[in-house]
């Protein structure tokens, strides 16, 4: 029995030192608490200094939310395997040069949230493992060129929410292996020529909620690898135009600056393009080509260039899925609009100066059509055929006249019509038969009496005048109430709202002959 | 309003912890059974990137495929069976490069490794 326990206890000393689990992790200073992999939590313990007692093997260090406002020189030489060490959230205003020492492993180091002046670039001299450093949201507003000499790994660096006036030209000059940099919420004026030069790495680039006024025409040279970039929230009088540099750019945001123009050809060598978001910027003007050749755009919402005149050249912009182009001075729309279009699900052309619409055929899979807002007279009998898909379609305040009989003929999946403020005399009902909202109010020609038979589904409906709900609603308020109508016993639901409602003053009875 | 908040918290409540953070902490909604806990952290949990705005930052989840990530658009880590290459999670590894099981990576092929 006595031989047993004695094998069984070499056997559970071997298993832990494989398995980097030596004598000494089941050492755990009192103030964390240690787990059997070699991971150290420290955190919001209201520590001042860095705890003593911790294993050697410690491979995480977490001592975030305390606070520690130094880190004295050698004060991590226990820990030659650790590779993270989360400082997050302390007071930190000073790290000795030789407080990392030692660290040759460290890959994660987390400084954010301290009140550190100036990058601690002594201190992360030979941290050649280090892949991630995180400086976000202290007070740094000076970068030393040597800042990062030594961190031959540094693959993600976040520098953002700090008090930088200019891009760290110097200090990134050598960082060919980075692939993730952030600056935004910082307060850069300007972005120089060759800003990035060496990040031939560089995936993804944050620059938002800066100063930027003005960009040099080559700042992005030099970042071949480039996918996202972010320039949103910054006072950028011109369209960058040195994005040219980045073939490989996926996503582009410039939203919320003071752009007013979108040139001829913006986006010709960014062929990759996905998503573009240019919201919120006083545009006036946009160049009929800039969206040409996009062919993995998705989206494209263009909304108040109000100076803009001709619709833009969407050829081989094919993977479109939703068009926003609205409060402009386009008066027509390309017949072919649908030749490039086959994907559209949501088209938004209001607030434009649109007289007629072309067959909208080819678009096959909308579902969404607004219209409204424009100058259309009338509708034909091709212009939605075949759009099976269309659930909404808002052609309100144009002025339309006249809407062939076979216009609605095909729209199978129809359920939302707004037709009012037109020029209307009456509408064909054929192929209105899910409808469940129409609106037509607002078409003062428009006299005659709707058949509730030819609407089955309808539950919400608005009328030029309250005697045109007479058909559609009891005598006080409308309910929802199933009657058999008419001959063949066939079931005809009843509204569940139409306005004007009739009440005591417009009356469903005859009065006077006549209800005017 | 309870006034003895957990470090980071600007608001908090007895029943759902945090309900706004000091400037520069992320806000987070942890789930407690079926209840949410807001909590004001200095980093996000893994699997969660901080996005931070003037008004407020929060934590926002990764993309599936990641285990943790820099941005919406960029892993920094991947799960089991993914291998990472350039901020994206991949099945597999393209010529070169050799997929490392235990660092989820696509790492360089030292000379004369089998691939």
């Amino acid at each position: 029995m006595r031989v047993d326990l004695f094998w069984m206890c070499l056997w559970c000393l071997i298993r832990h030192s494989v398995s980097g689990q030596g004598q000494s992790t089941a050492v755990c200073s009192p103030s964390c608490s240690c787990d059997e992999d070699g991971g150290a939590d420290c955190s919001g313990r209201g520590l001042t200094t860095v705890p003593t007692g911790l294993g050697t093997f410690t491979y995480y260090l977490d001592l975030s939310m305390n606070n520690i406002t130094e880190l004295p020189a050698s004060v991590f030489k226990n820990f030659p395997y650790l590779e993270e060490l989360r400082l997050a959230g302390n007071d930190l205003t000073f790290i000795h040069s030789d407080a990392l020492s030692g660290l040759h492993q460290l890959k994660v180091l987390m400084l954010q949230n301290n009140q550190l002046k100036s990058v601690p670039s002594a201190a992360l001299k030979n941290l050649q493992s280090l892949q991630s450093l995180r400086l976000d949201a202290n007070h740094i507003s000076a970068v030393p060129e040597d800042s990062f000499e030594g961190l031959q790994q540094l693959r993600h660096l976040w520098l953002d929410d700090n008090h930088l006036t200019e891009v760290p030209v110097g200090s990134l000059r050598h960082q060919e292996n980075l692939q993730a940099l952030t600056l935004a919420l910082n307060r850069i004026l300007f972005i120089p020529d060759n800003a990035f030069a060496n990040l031939t790495s560089l995936v993804v680039l944050h620059l938002h909620n800066n100063r930027i006024k003005e960009i040099g025409d080559n700042c992005f040279a030099g970042l071949v690898n480039l996918e996202t970039l972010d320039l949103n929230f910054n006072n950028l009088m011109e369209f960058p135009k040195a994005i040219q540099a980045l073939s490989k750019l996926k996503e582009l945001g410039f939203h919320s600056n003071n752009i007013a123009s979108i040139p001829e050809g913006a986006f010709h060598n960014n062929p990759l393009l996905r998503t573009i978001h240019l919201y919120d910027n006083p545009l006036s003007f946009v160049g009929a080509s800039a969206f040409q050749n996009l062919s993995d755009l998705h989206s494209l919402m263009l909304r108040g260039a109000s100076m803009m005149q001709d619709f833009p050249i969407l050829t081989w912009t094919n993977n479109l899925e939703s068009l926003t182009l609205s409060g402009t001075k386009i008066s027509s729309i390309p017949s072919d609009l649908c030749e490039d279009l086959k994907l559209l699900r949501t088209l938004d052309l209001s607030y434009n100066e649109i007289k007629e619409l072309p067959s909208f055929q080819g678009c096959s899979l909308l579902q969404e059509i607004s219209i409204q807002h424009n100058k259309i007279q009338q509708i034909d009998r091709d212009t939605f055929r075949g759009l099976f898909a269309l659930r909404l379609l808002d052609v309100s305040r144009n002025e339309i006249q006249t809407i062939h009989k076979d216009a609605f003929l095909t729209l199978t999946s129809l359920a939302n019509v707004d037709l009012s403020m037109n020029s209307l005399t009456g509408i064909p009902t054929a192929g209105l038969s899910a409808v469940s909202q129409l609106k037509l109010s607002g078409n003062p020609r428009m006299k005659n009496v709707l058949s509730a038979k030819s609407l089955p589904k309808l539950r919400s409906l608005s009328v030029p005048y309250a005697y045109q709900c007479c058909a559609f609603v009891g005598s006080e308020e409308t309910h929802m109430k199933k009657y058999t109508g008419g001959d063949d016993g066939e079931q005809i639901s009843m509204i569940l709202h139409c306005s004007p409602s009739p009440g005591a003053f417009k009356p469903c009875e005859h009065l006077l002959g006549n209800w005017m | 309003v309870s006034s003895d908040c957990q470090a980071g918290c600007a608001t908090c409540s007895a029943l759902n912890g945090c309900l706004s953070c000091k400037p520069r902490f992320f806000f987070h909604l942890e789930l407690d059974g079926i209840r949410q806990r807001g909590t004001c952290l200095s980093s996000c949990p893994r699997g969660y990137f901080g996005a931070r705005s003037p008004l407020i930052s929060t934590c926002t989840k990764c993309k599936a495929d990641c285990a943790s990530c820099f941005s919406e658009n960029f892993c920094t880590r991947c799960h089991p069976g993914r291998f990472l290459l350039r901020g994206k999670c991949e099945s597999s590894c393209p010529n070169g490069l050799t997929a490392n099981t235990a660092l989820r990576e696509c790492t360089e092929c030292p000379a004369g490794c089998e691939q």
